[in-house]
């Protein structure tokens, strides 16, 4: 439970968090959750719970919360939501404001898919590809141009110039 | 003939290419010509990109999608993530002051996306655009005798009005109705709609909750159908599935060995093709099924 006798509250902080106005609507129906997978794990993702965290201004309660990891991206609660809060975006914008606020948030394979681009080791699978028949794929580091263009590109982004520490090298 | 860039993602051909075998061999047959995106990255999956910089998530699905306008296609995927991924984005920079925004970013990687080229669906293409009677019509071999259960692949169903393809409302049957056209028969049971449980983030957070999904789905089929194989359509959850029943059986008194196929797998062996191409890699042993083509 959060005790909000106690919890700092930052009534703005959800211009900060979630680009959508929508959010401002969210009734606490619930059916958000009633056909979400991950409502099921322990500690159970209750997207209308963290759209509440979010409303309220619940900064630091916001920053500690996991649960919004644990979303499978089925995009059912986009579905059903009845005032078009759109809970799925809304979780990933809660997770984009915690990258934004504690670099230990950022996910480890950013830097895999600045490197080699993918999350698996496409361009090296080349006897799994052989025994079935197929030869290599035209993956990006086949043309290092195209992949010092790709990662120059990534470095015109945020999260990667702002961390660039951990691309480099 | 039609003509698309095949987008694989990752898992696929780095883990399974025998599923992007599949996938060559029976669009091809089928007078689908896939062509290769030379230079293509990471979609961006859910758990990267998108979850920590929107502008850096549709700059890495615009450089995808930009590849395939370069060639003037649009986008065939067949992992579900890799699809909801780039429908999604193709579908936020509609909008022009967004797509303009995330040209800048673009530009650095001398790439540029005029929001022409879009992602379908592999169960797209071969429902609205080949056909059911097209693909009946150019059969060597069928299914007849098998019964499946299918997993619909939950990316390619909602949000409907931007990933939707389903031809009406109500539940959908695209995947079914293209599996009995190869004909084998469909059984429904209970636990149809529930998840796999094999997204990543998901059995990171909670693995037991993750194999219970697939634990309890087995064995509402057990109980329920006469199942010989499960069929779905989406990376993740052919290898949830079928990796999965071995630890499931792992200390359990009860051995779970159900085998799974992507629909194109079953597409392109009743095309011809050679199973040690198509169906190669299982952990649930499949030959009883794969025997049939030899
Ligand atoms: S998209 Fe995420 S939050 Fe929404 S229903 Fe699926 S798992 Fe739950
Ligand atoms: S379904 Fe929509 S309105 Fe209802 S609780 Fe969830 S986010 Fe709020």
């Amino acid at each position: 439970m959060i005790d909000l006798e106690q919890a700092e509250v930052i009534p703005d902080m959800w211009r900060e968090v979630f680009e959508s106005e929508d959010i401002r609507f969210c009734f606490n129906c619930g059916s958000c959750i009633s056909v979400c997978p991950a409502s099921n794990a322990d500690p159970p993702l209750l997207i209308r719970r963290l759209a509440r965290m979010v409303l309220l201004g619940l900064e630091d309660e916001l920053l500690d919360e996991d649960t919004p990891w644990s979303c499978v991206s089925c995009s059912k609660c986009e579905e059903v939501c009845p005032m078009g809060v759109r809970p799925f975006e809304l979780g990933l914008a809660i997770r984009r404001w915690q990258v934004r606020n504690d670099e230990t948030r950022i996910p480890p394979s950013l830097v895999e898919l600045y490197k080699e681009g993918y999350t698996q080791p496409v361009s090296r699978a080349l006897e799994t590809r052989a025994a079935v028949g197929l030869g290599e794929l035209p993956t990006i580091d086949k043309d290092p141009e195209l992949l010092k263009a790709y990662q120059k590109m990534l470095m015109a982004t945020d999260v990667v110039s702002n961390n660039d520490y951990m691309f480099k090298g | 003939m039609s003509k698309y860039g095949l987008f694989l993602g990752c898992n696929t051909p780095a883990l399974r290419p025998d599923v992007e075998h599949g996938i060559r061999y029976s669009m091809e047959k089928l007078g689908v010509d896939l062509v290769d995106l030379p230079g293509y990255v990471c979609c961006p999956a859910f758990g990267t990109f998108p979850s920590s910089d929107e502008y850096a998530q549709l700059a890495v699905n615009a450089w995808n999608l930009s590849l395939a306008e370069e060639q003037g296609v649009n986008l065939a995927v067949q992992c579900g993530s890799c699809y909801s991924s780039l429908r999604m984005g193709s579908h936020i920079m509609e909008e022009a002051p967004k797509r303009e925004k995330v040209n800048e970013i673009l530009a650095k990687g001398g790439k540029h996306y005029q929001g022409k080229a879009r992602p379908h669906h592999m169960l797209d293409i071969l429902y609205n655009e080949v056909g059911v009677d097209r693909i009946q019509g150019k059969l060597q071999r069928r299914l007849d005798g098998l019964r499946a259960i299918v997993q619909f692949p939950c990316h390619t169903l909602y949000p409907s009005d931007v990933v939707g393809f389903e031809p009406d409302k109500g539940p959908p049957h695209v995947l079914t109705d293209l599996l009995e056209a190869l004909g084998a028969s469909v059984e429904h049971y209970s636990l149809e709609h529930q998840c796999c449980g094999g997204a990543g983030g998901f059995h990171k957070a909670d693995s037991g909750a993750a194999h219970g999904f697939l634990k309890s789905k087995l064995d509402a089929i057990a109980a329920e159908t006469e199942a010989d194989l499960i069929v779905v359509s989406c990376i993740t959850c052919l290898m949830w599935m079928d990796n999965q029943q071995k630890t499931l059986s792992e200390g359990n008194g009860h051995s779970y060995s159900l085998p799974v196929f992507d629909l194109n797998q079953l597409l392109a062996l009743c095309l011809g093709a050679p199973p040690e191409h198509v169906a190669a890699i299982s952990t649930v042993p499949r030959e009883r099924i794969t025997d049939r083509f030899k």
